[in-house]
Parts: C-alpha cells; sequence; structure tokens
C-alpha cells in the first residue's frame, strides 16, 4: 500500500475556551459554563463545557438559544486577551515537541513528529509526555490523535476527547475510517453529506462503491482524497500539505457585529476606524505592508457585500487603511439601511524594502509611522484600550472570542449591549 | 436642450447619409459612450436631423461629445440607436450612402446599397439633456498649446479614486499665461505658457479638469485640424468647443491640493542629462528592479551617474552614464515609471536633473526651456 512514513499529531485542546476561564476563576468548574456572552445578548456562543454540551448547547450557537436549552448554565464573557496568552502558551509547549508546528487555530495544532522516535520515543509514549507536558506548562488538557496525515490524526483527536490519545497504526487507517459517518471527516459540510447522502453514501466505507473518476468529477479534488482515505491512502488535497508549510498570514481582518444593528453614519466610521486601528496594530506586529484593502458590510437581512481596493501604495497605517475603507463605505452604504456587521481586511502583503514618499503630505506619513509606533508601546504595556485615535472612541468595543490561530490573527469583535 | 424643438415623438425621422462621414464621427465619439449598460440609454446615441446636417451625441453624464455631419434631411426628427453595434456595423458597409429612417417602436432602418438592416432603438425622451454651451466667459486657447500641455501633464494625473481631487488637471488662465498642473501625490507636472493673449480672462481663471475629459479632449485634438478651441464653463460644466465638437464635462469639485508649496527652491545639486541616453539606462536597469515598486538607485559620483536596481527574483543590473556632475557624491532611489514617462513626454531631449538630498523631491525639467516653463517633481523612494 502507498503511504507516507510520516507521523502527523492533531493536537485539540479540551474545552479549550472554558478551562482557560476556569483557571481564572475556580468555582465554574464542573458547571455548565457558556463561554462568549451574557445569556441575553445578541451573539453566538463560542465555547460550551461538557457538562453545557450535554444540554445541546454547541458553538456558534445563538447565545439566547444556549439559555433556553441550558437555563441554568454560567454565562461568562470572553477574555480573548487571555486565549491569546494561553495559546502563546500551548504553542510553546508543542513547539519543544517538534520544529514543524502549525497552529490550525487558537486551541488545535498538527505537529509533524516524524523523525522524533529517538528523542521522544514512539508515538504514544510521545503523545503522553506531550499531555503531561502540556499540563504541568499551561494547566490544561488536551486529546491528541496520532496518524500518516492531518487528516487522518484529526479524526483520531476527535474520537479520543476528552484527555485522550488515538493512533491509527500505519496501515490500520481505511478500517479505522470504514464504520465513521461521512461527517466525520474533516470538511465534508452540511453540503457535502447532503451530497453524499444522495447517492447512498452515508458512512465511509459507502466511498468505496464509486470510482475516482466518478467522485472526482462530482466533488473535485476533494473527492479524489475522499476516495483514497476511504481506501486508507494518502490521497491528495488540501489536507496533505505539509505542516508548517503555509503558516505566513496571507491577511489579516477584524470585524465587529453590533448588538443592535448600526444605522448612523458616524457611528459606523467610528467602528471601521477601530477596526482600521486594530488591522494596523497587527500589520505592524507582523511587519508586513498590505496593498488591498477590503470592507465587508452585512446589512440587517445578511446580504453581505465585501468591496475591495488597491492602494497606490502598501500601507500599515491605521490612517490609510481607514481612508481607504472609509471611502469604499461611503461609495456602497444604501444610505440609511440598517447594519449588522463591518468588517475590515487587508491582504496583498508586501516587505517594505522600498517605499515611495508623498510629495503633498508633507512628512506627514512619516509622522504618523512615528506616532503610531509609540502607541504601539503603550498598548503593549498598558493594553489594547488604553490609546486610541479620536474618531475611532465612539466606536469602541469589546473584543470578540474566535478561534483562529494565533498566526492569522484574524479576530472577530463584537459591542456588548452593556456599553 | 436646443433639439426640443424638433423632437416631436411621432416625426419619422429619415436622412440619407455618406458612410465615410458618418464613420468619422462614430469613431470620434466611441470613447464617450458608456461602457457599463447600468442606464440603458447611454450606450445609444441621440441622433438628431434638422436642415442640412445630422448631429449626434453620446454622453455617459460625466462626458459628452456632441458632434454633426452633413446629410440630405428628408424628414426632420430625432432617434436614439445603440452606438457600438452602429459603429461596428457601418464599419462593415460599402462606401456608399446610408439611408437611416425611424420606424414605430423605435426601431431604426439602416439601409446602405444592398445591406438592410433595423435596430432596435429607445425613446428619444429618454436621452438625458444636456447643458448647453455658455454665451458668455468663452476663452479661445490654441489648440496646439492647450494638446501640448495635455500631453505633457495628463500622465501625472492620480489614477487612484481615493484622492479624489487629484482625479485631474488643474488648469490656470490668466490675461497673458496658461499653466496645467497635474500630481497623483508621488510626482507633479508642471507646465506654463507664457506670451500668449487669453481675451476674456481677468484676474485669474482656474479650473479642474478631470482626467478622462483630458484623454477625451487630447484624442479630438489629435485628429481635429483647428487652430483654436472655444473654452467655456457654468458653475457645474466644462465646455470644449474644437471645430464642429462639443466636448461637455462635469466639473470635478474640491480643492486642488497648494501645489506651489511643493516646487522645490533650493535643489542645488544639477545634473545635464542627454534625455535619450538616460531613458535607455533607466530601461534597462529597469528590468531587473522589484516588480510592484520599479526601484532604481541613482548614485551620484564626480562626472558619473550610476544606476542600478535588485530584486530577489530576477538580480540585479548596473549601467551608467558620463555627466557634468561635480558635487558630494550620494545616492538616491526613484521608480523608474515615473522618471520614464518625463523623459517620453520631452522626447529624449536634453534635461536637467536637480536634486536636494536623498529625502527630497527631485525636479527635472528640459536643458532647453522654449516658449514653454515646464517643470516635473518627484519623490524619491526610501531605498
Amino acid at each position: 500500500m502507498p503511504g507516507s512514513d510520516k507521523t502527523i499529531f492533531h493536537v485539540d485542546m479540551d474545552a479549550f475556551f472554558v478551562s482557560v476561564e476556569e483557571l481564572f476563576d475556580p468555582s465554574l468548574k464542573g458547571n455548565a459554563v457558556v463561554v462568549g456572552g451574557q445569556r441575553d445578548e445578541r451573539g453566538v456562543v463560542c465555547a460550551a463545557s461538557y457538562e453545557a454540551r450535554k444540554f445541546g448547547v454547541h458553538s456558534a450557537m445563538p447565545l439566547r438559544t444556549a439559555a433556553k436549552l441550558c437555563p441554568h448554565a454560567i454565562f461568562v464573557d470572553g477574555h480573548p486577551s487571555r486565549y491569546r496568552e494561553y495559546s502563546e502558551k500551548v504553542h510553546k509547549v508543542l513547539t519543544s515537541f517538534s520544529p514543524l508546528v502549525e497552529m490550525a487555530s487558537i486551541d488545535e495544532a498538527y505537529l509533524d513528529m516524524t523523525g522524533t522516535g529517538r528523542l521522544h520515543g514512539p508515538p504514544l509514549r510521545a503523545a503522553d509526555s506531550l499531555q503531561r507536558a502540556m499540563k504541568s506548562e499551561s494547566n490544561l488538557n488536551c486529546s491528541i490523535g496520532i496518524g500518516r496525515s492531518r487528516l487522518v490524526a484529526k479524526v483520531c483527536s476527535a474520537k479520543a476527547k476528552p484527555h485522550g490519545v488515538l493512533w491509527a497504526v500505519p496501515g490500520q487507517e481505511a478500517n479505522l475510517l470504514a464504520p465513521l459517518d461521512v461527517r466525520d471527516i474533516p470538511g465534508v459540510g452540511k453540503v457535502t453529506e447532503h451530497e453524499l447522502h444522495e447517492l447512498g453514501i452515508n458512512r465511509v466505507r459507502d466511498l468505496r462503491r464509486f470510482s475516482d473518476e466518478f467522485l472526482k468529477d462530482r466533488f473535485g479534488k476533494w473527492g479524489l482524497a475522499l476516495a483514497g482515505k476511504a481506501r486508507g491512502e494518502d490521497a491528495g488535497g488540501w489536507f496533505d500539505t505539509e505542516v508548517a508549510a503555509h503558516s505566513d498570514a496571507k491577511s489579516i481582518s477584524h470585524e465587529h457585529t453590533y448588538s443592535e444593528d448600526a444605522t448612523r453614519q458616524e457611528q459606523m466610521e467610528s467602528t471601521l476606524m477601530r477596526l482600521s486601528e486594530m488591522v494596523g496594530r497587527r500589520l505592524r506586529e507582523a511587519g508586513m505592508h498590505a496593498r488591498t484593502v477590503q470592507l465587508k458590510l452585512r446589512y440587517k437581512d445578511f446580504t453581505t457585500i465585501t468591496r475591495a481596493r488597491t492602494m497606490t501604495h502598501p500601507t500599515q497605517l491605521d490612517s490609510e487603511i481607514f481612508a481607504g475603507v472609509r471611502d469604499l463605505f461611503r461609495k456602497n452604504w444604501r444610505a440609511g439601511v440598517a447594519v449588522r456587521l463591518l468588517g475590515v481586511h487587508v491582504s496583498s502583503f508586501e516587505e517594505p524594502q522600498y517605499q515611495q514618499r508623498d510629495l503633498l503630505d508633507d512628512g506627514q506619513r512619516e509622522r504618523w509611522e512615528h506616532a503610531l509606533s509609540a502607541v504601539d508601546n503603550l498598548r503593549d504595556r498598558f493594553g489594547e484600550s488604553s490609546v486610541s485615535l479620536a474618531s475611532g472612541l465612539c466606536g469602541n468595543f469589546r473584543e470578540r472570542t474566535q478561534r483562529t490561530p494565533l498566526g492569522c490573527r484574524d479576530t472577530q469583535t463584537r459591542k456588548p449591549s452593556s456599553e | 436642450m436646443p433639439v426640443e424643438a424638433i423632437a416631436t415623438g411621432t416625426t419619422a425621422m429619415e436622412i440619407t447619409v455618406g458612410r465615410v462621414e458618418l464613420m468619422r464621427e462614430l469613431a470620434a465619439t466611441q470613447g464617450v459612450v458608456e461602457r457599463k449598460t447600468t442606464i440603458p440609454i447611454l450606450s445609444n446615441y441621440l441622433f438628431e436631423a434638422s436642415g442640412d446636417k445630422l448631429s449626434l451625441t453620446a454622453t455617459d453624464l460625466d462626458l459628452s461629445l456632441r458632434t454633426s455631419c452633413s446629410a440630405k434631411v428628408k424628414k426632420e426628427g430625432a432617434c436614439t440607436v445603440p452606438a457600438r453595434k452602429l459603429h461596428d456595423y457601418v464599419r462593415l458597409l460599402p462606401d456608399a450612402d446610408i439611408t437611416i429612417k425611424l420606424l414605430e417602436n423605435h426601431w431604426i432602418s439602416i439601409r446602405c446599397g444592398r445591406s438592410n438592416t433595423k435596430m432596435v432603438g429607445m425613446a428619444r425622451s429618454n436621452f438625458p439633456g444636456l447643458p448647453s454651451f455658455p454665451t458668455a466667459g468663452v476663452v479661445k486657447i490654441p489648440a496646439q498649446v492647450l494638446r501640448g500641455m495635455i500631453a505633457k501633464t495628463g500622465f501625472a494625473i492620480a489614477s487612484e479614486e481615493s484622492r479624489y481631487t487629484l482625479n485631474g488637471a488643474l488648469m490656470v488662465l490668466k490675461p497673458e499665461s496658461m499653466t496645467m498642473v497635474a500630481t497623483d501625490g508621488h510626482r507633479l507636472a508642471h507646465i506654463e505658457r507664457v506670451g500668449e493673449k487669453f481675451e476674456g480672462v481677468s484676474g485669474e481663471m482656474k479650473t479642474l479638469v478631470p482626467k478622462k475629459a483630458m484623454d477625451e479632449l487630447k484624442s479630438l485634438l489629435d485628429s481635429a485640424d483647428v487652430d483654436e478651441i472655444e473654452f467655456g464653463k457654468d458653475e457645474s460644466t466644462l465646455f470644449f468647443r474644437i471645430g464642429p465638437r462639443l466636448l461637455t464635462s462635469r466639473q470635478l469639485t474640491g480643492q486642488f491640493p497648494n501645489y506651489e508649496a511643493v516646487l522645490p527652491k533650493d535643489n542645488t545639486k544639477s545634473i545635464n542629462l542627454n534625455g535619450d541616453a538616460l531613458s535607455a539606462a533607466i530601461s534597462r536597469v529597469a528590468q531587473f528592479a522589484d516588480e510592484r515598486s520599479r526601484a532604481v538607485r541613482i548614485k551620484l559620483d564626480k562626472g558619473e551617474l550610476k544606476l542600478s536596481a535588485s530584486s530577489t527574483e530576477s538580480g540585479e543590473s548596473e549601467d551608467s552614464l558620463e555627466t557634468d556632475y561635480n558635487g558630494d557624491s550620494f545616492t538616491i532611489g526613484f521608480n523608474a515609471q515615473y522618471i520614464l514617462e518625463f523623459l517620453k513626454a520631452v522626447g529624449g531631449a536634453d534635461v536637467k536633473l536637480e536634486l536636494k538630498d536623498a529625502q527630497s523631491a527631485g525636479q527635472l525639467r528640459p536643458a532647453e526651456g522654449e516658449d514653454y516653463k515646464y517643470r516635473y517633481i518627484v519623490m524619491p523612494m526610501r531605498i
């Protein structure tokens, strides 16, 4: 059987957000806990404790629905800064086991453990020491799936939860996957699941009845990967890219969902200013300049538009990002129509090797750069909200928790109803 | 709208026009026809026949062009015709007379020799009304002067929409001089013509001419054989009459930046260079410049100007020119494109490069200023 000799770990933190909250408030332990906001707020559950999950609460569910399902649950606000801090601790532990670590989100990662046998012992022993190290360094539990591909590792970690280890012994992948529901395969969402069901494919083993060509025609590359997986092969597809091969961020974005739909231009531009500041800050942290800025705008009825613009020069300045998105906003917002969400997204990163100086700004750009680097220093020392541009002040809001990996720094933000 | 009287709707227009003449006007107006089809009537021509001529109007609401050609008018009237389709069709017709006739339901019959076509038009009443040429304050501008000024500044206009007031050139008319300035925030082209008399101008007449109007004006001037054009404006519209053609443009509102403040005053390091040689050297070196920033380094030493560029993808390249430079040695970076565009505009003539330091704007100008004062200011890059 063709197959790589790779050893991939998928490390998934157990109820990460809840566990972190428990460290700060031990009284939460053993209770049904919902992280994401208060029970009567608009917004969604970002994590639920295992006790709350028993009542059907799951992430991405509206908070109010969660409150109905599990009225006795304790609702706590998310603390993105805490999660980042702990995610960094997790990352540190992981890098002590392998140099090839790819954070897939804030609380899960892939490790390429190939060839670490002499250092860490066989896979199960390595996994055990990793779990112990994780506990002692970060006080958090994790589950580990081990396989020859990311996909198998990911499937295994899901089966190992909580605080377990599952190793798909090389050659046994097909047997492991065969009885699984197709929905258990990462990447199969509602739509694909529905299409597969229509073909009479309910379990992974059912896939074997179809030829590669057929699956490829029907589902593209992904179908081919699926077919390969069903046979236990390391088939192609995005899931098989090298671990940590694509760790560079390609875009940075921040979004804000209003707890009450916004209709005032001034308020929304203020939000855009604040989002631009957050994006600019991340750009400067990453040492990147972006050439493309994009506005995301979601109306009350959920119709969503995105509009992008290429700047004459790449930038990392809040003021320039803001000028771009504000202009896009003014051109595209249907005046008076209630807005639910705004987002600022930058991409097309460039190295700041050469920079065109501006003729008309009278050195303003350089002064902005100096000012912002001072602001960044203040924020590093006194927190994100210690300094803000005046126009962003009335758009101030609490950052919202989201599961994006640290490397990408994509964070959503939300204004709590209390403000 | 001077044509209201003839557009009575029920009149069935009928004319005969020479194919060559019609084609010439169709070609001249294509640039103004709206390409996007968001407002269908804007992809149509307005045809109006009266007396012994057919007048054609195209507009995209920002810009309108009205022109005419002689025609045998059998029945006066007006109609609208899909512009692109008509242009493409007439181009394929033989050189003979074309008969155009308005039918019912806005259909238009086009006959030429043995060819017979009916096109679907739209109601004439849908066509937007156009402002009329002002009766007072009209200034005559020599066609070649205007044409040259557009060619020497137009390329420096910003194409980025966010700097709205830079999307056009500033035209300043005084009783005895005319100036045109364009900038995109990185470079600025400034040209002044003195010793010309502009009648009807008292004090200073400042106008922001949108880029689209500049481009259209240039192509109209290229093809027209006229000595003078007539320029006029009202609160919202600019008018340029070039022979039988009338170009109108919506005015750009807003404040053009205070460009006088950025014109360098103490650029004492001066180098005389041959435009062609400089252009050739920069073109060569720029092949190896960072593709996005197009940065080239210029190093000045006694008697020599060294050009270099490098990028991780393509490699590195160096070139040098002999100069009369005698000052301190220093290095400055420029976007190659910016320099090349200026050198192209001066047509390879000898130029003077005047610098202060690596951070300040550099100035380029033709070594020999004839009747024009032409200067080009470029901000350096951080290298």
